[in-house]
């Protein structure tokens, strides 16, 4: 849970702290504790109170509580150009008096009044006068606090004796931890819960409630009788037992279209290809013209008789690649023709198909004399050429270079190339968060969570997740429960994020020949891991109980102001980017140093074209290869791709080129690919997790359940697969069967749950 | 006296009692469900509601429903 800090405009001295949204000061959520304990132990100068203005009687309960912390309040009235749309009135001069503060009126959304607010307060805070709470309760309840309140210690201040009396009439037992002595208060108590037949509690909770009305007729006016706001019609249709799902399917595949195929796509090309690539056309200007002169140029000087031969020879032989290569040439297609010929072109020469002697390249193998995109329209370079240029003017050392080029300009620019994509679906979720639909899709998926022991809260960390885990897993901080947030946690990052697509993408074309069912599958795969996850976990010890209540208050709907989106979608992704440029700058170096010393001759050293199998990650990819054995992708290569995977997951492409899937089979490839999906993430979503779970071994906790959990699925699905598939063998399937039952178990075991909650209730009433 | 979860959409009813544990029972008393208090249902999805009470919306989920008795 986390407080935010800044400092006031035109107010250097002035320190402002930003407390969680809060109900009460009662200790039932994480949030309510965490501001309690600050504003009682930390004792700002002054508290800017702001309350809703269109439901004040409800904000007004926690006003009371904050009166009685001895503290200068100011309470600012918030929505006030919602007021004054729908005609109602509040009138700060009476609630003032009423509550025995200043009022001031402001607007959030429209930014009005937030200066004057936030000077009051400081004003307030130099004057050092604390405004004694005016409300009062009915008197045997003022009898009984101010009893207490005698009996309060030393310790304890004059101005906040109240606060104090209150809570321990309340036997909230938190409190207790801010306090010195605790004196004896349950004749009080008892006294009081006679008189009232009730608990002390819900008596002092009743008396605010009981003061605020009191008071709400002569402080604000409402317009209009009762009567369904526009907010509540649109939810009779957004949460409508029957429409409530399609709608929400409709929404969700609107965001995702956009954001990953048209819009995304191409944010994704311009990053990778532009902006870390060779460079691009500002706005687009020169890039038909260059198009034109390249594709010109190839059917002139690439695509030559003595090239289809050689193409259609392979094509013939079945080498892998043919018929892309075949295709670019019928179409006159030179980018798709460079691409697979930098894909293909080392697996054509192994097979005796020399494609180099019949294409027109230069000494440094390049396309000689090809056109140049620079010298079409505005060429603007890309930041590893300008980094080349700059580090050819200094006459940069050959290691030097190849570790800032290839290690650090590589590394995080590839990372740093699904920050568009990332952002434009995060446009569309902090839309969706701040207009208020997101609160009812919690409202709407609990009922779907429920069933297998999360809380519908859950969902929208997952739903963040398909983006990057990071932000996902930091807006689990939501849901109170503690829990369902451990298990949300956990889980968040089985739905494939925004970097495992390029995994799915390389094993869908390299070997299912683009299929689009590999890709359904993974997220299928996502989501049935969370269930299994969420049902197994439930039934044990540590998860046991049912998840939390589903309480949320909704916000009214409205229009969110453009700033607004732009700073939720700019907070998630810079988290994102802050880990780029720090976690994965630093295993970028560390994999570069992996893949560039190790063994030179027979010693060891540093070697600038080094053999993957020669380096010292070569070597700890050998070392542990036995590992994933039985998974089916027990070579080097796919054990170092996985353990890149924990730098971020799309590395695992860039160990694993499109050959090296060759020599796999399917099967082999997709227990790779599903051990890849479910296993750890990566560093920056780890460093999320510790810091979420606020706990080392929980930490170790979650990052263990996902590892062994992936294994134990890549395990069923490749032995039992390669059973039918009439490979199998007889310690792999009876390893896979054991497995396979044992995860049965602990599906359908009963709930343990019961026997302990009844446990507790007892031990409870026990005590009391 | 019913559970809220039985009552009708759009209708304005009164509480007359919050049961449940203590824990919850005070959740919802800090929430606005006091005895006393007026709430109307806008809508429900199987058991769980969106209710309206003194005048803001809240989603509350079938089990609490339950313990609201109006």
């Amino acid at each position: 849970m986390e407080k935010k800090e800044g400092r006031l405009k035109g107010h250097k001295d002035v320190t402002i702290m930003d407390l969680p949204g809060i109900y009460s000061l009662s200790p039932y959520t994480l949030e309510e504790v965490v501001a309690r304990n600050y504003l009682i132990t930390e004792r700002p100068d002054a508290i800017l109170n702001i309350v809703d203005g269109t439901n004040l009687e409800r904000n007004l309960y926690l006003s009371t509580q904050i009166m009685e912390l001895g503290i200068p309040v100011v309470v600012a009235v918030n929505m006030s150009d919602l007021l004054e749309k729908s005609g109602d009135k509040v009138y700060l001069d009476k609630l003032s008096a009423k509550l025995g503060c200043p009022v001031v009126a402001i607007s959030a959304l429209k930014g009005t009044g937030i200066e004057k607010a936030a000077e009051k307060a400081v004003e307030l805070a130099r004057s050092k006068t604390v405004n004694a709470p005016v409300h009062e309760f009915a008197a045997t309840v003022e009898a009984a606090i101010s009893s207490v309140e005698d009996k309060l210690g030393q310790d304890i201040d004059e101005e906040q004796k109240r606060f104090f009396a209150i809570k321990l009439l309340e036997k909230d037992d938190k409190i207790i931890e801010n306090m010195k002595s605790v004196p004896d208060v349950s004749a009080e108590i008892k006294a009081l819960e006679d008189e009232f037949d009730d608990d002390t509690e819900s008596i002092i909770t009743n008396e605010r409630y009981t003061y605020i009305s009191s008071i709400i007729g002569e402080c604000c006016k409402k317009s209009r009788k009762k009567k369904l706001s526009v907010s509540d019609k649109i939810d009779r249709v957004v949460t409508n037992r029957f429409a409530a799902l399609p709608i929400f399917a409709v929404i969700m595949f609107i965001v995702y279209y956009v954001s990953v195929t048209t819009v995304g796509t191409f944010a994704t090309d311009w990053a990778n290809d532009g902006l870390f690539g060779d460079g691009w056309h500002l706005f687009g200007i020169g890039t038909s013209g260059y198009n034109e002169a390249v594709d010109e140029y190839a059917v002139r000087n690439v695509f030559t008789e003595e090239l289809s031969v050689v193409v259609d020879d392979a094509g013939k032989a079945d080498i892998v690649g043919a018929e892309d290569l075949q295709g670019a040439i019928e179409d006159g297609d030179f980018g798709a023709f460079e691409e697979a010929y930098g894909s293909y072109a080392d697996a054509f020469a192994e097979a005796g198909y020399d494609l180099d002697a019949v294409l027109p390249l230069d000494g440094e193998g390049e396309f000689a004399d090809a056109p140049d995109p620079a010298d079409y329209g505005v060429w603007v370079p890309g930041i590893p050429v300008l980094v080349e240029r700059l580090l050819d003017a200094v006459n940069c050392a050959d290691w030097l270079y190849s570790l800032i080029i290839d290690g650090i300009v590589g590394g995080v620019g590839a990372v740093l190339g699904f920050v568009p994509q990332m952002l434009v679906l995060f446009i569309f979720l902090a839309f969706l968060e701040s207009c208020g639909y997101m609160a009812r899709v919690a409202f709407v998926m609990d009922r779907i969570f429920r069933k297998f022991g999360l809380s519908g809260k859950s969902f929208i960390p997952m739903l963040i997740g398909s983006g990057c885990g990071v932000p996902g897993i930091m807006a689990s901080r939501t849901i109170e429960n503690d829990r369902d947030r451990k298990m949300t946690i956990m889980t968040t990052t089985f739905i494939p994020c925004g970097a495992k697509l390029p995994i799915i993408a390389l094993i869908a074309t390299s070997l299912f020949g683009g299929n689009g069912f590999v890709a359904v599958s993974a997220y299928f795969i996502g989501v049935a891991a969370i269930v299994i996850s969420g049902i197994m976990l439930k039934k044990t010890k540590m998860f046991a109980g049912d998840p939390a209540p589903f309480v949320m208050e909704l916000p009214a709907y409205h229009w969110p102001t453009v700033g607004n989106v732009l700073r939720s979608m700019w907070e998630r992704g810079w988290s994102f980017i802050k880990k780029a440029g720090t976690i994965i700058l630093l295993s970028s170096i560390v994999i570069w140093a992996g893949s560039h010393f190790g063994n030179v001759g027979g010693s060891f050293g540093f070697g600038l074209d080094m053999e993957l199998s020669d380096s010292v990650l070569g070597y700890i990819g050998n070392g542990i290869k036995w590992i994933f054995a039985p998974l089916g992708f027990g070579d080097a290569t796919a054990a170092i791709a996985t353990i890149m995977g924990l730098v971020a997951k799309e590395e695992v492409v860039g160990v694993f080129g499109v050959l090296d899937f060759v020599s796999m089979t399917q099967l082999a490839a997709y227990s790779f690919l599903i051990f890849n999906l479910l296993c750890a993430p990566c560093f920056a979503a780890i460093g999320a997790i510790k810091r979420e779970m606020n706990s080392a071994k929980w930490t170790w906790f979650a990052i263990g359940y996902q590892c062994i959990f992936a294994y134990a699925i890549s395990l069923i699905v490749y032995q039992l697969g390669s059973l039918f598939t009439g490979n199998g063998n007889a310690i792999g399937t009876i390893a896979a069967v054991l497995v396979l039952a044992f995860l049965l178990y602990m599906l359908f075991r009963p709930y343990k749950e019961s026997n302990t909650l009844k446990v507790k209730v007892k031990t409870k009433k026990a005590n009391a | 006296m019913m559970p809220l979860s039985m009552a009708k959409e759009g209708e304005v009813n009164t509480i007359i009692k919050v049961g449940g544990k203590e824990d919850t029972r005070r959740f919802l008393e800090n929430l606005g469900f006091v005895p006393g208090g007026d709430v109307m249902v806008i809508s429900g999805t199987g058991g769980n509601l969106i209710v309206n009470i003194k005048d803001s919306r809240v989603a509350i989920g079938r089990d609490m429903a339950n313990k609201i008795m109006v």
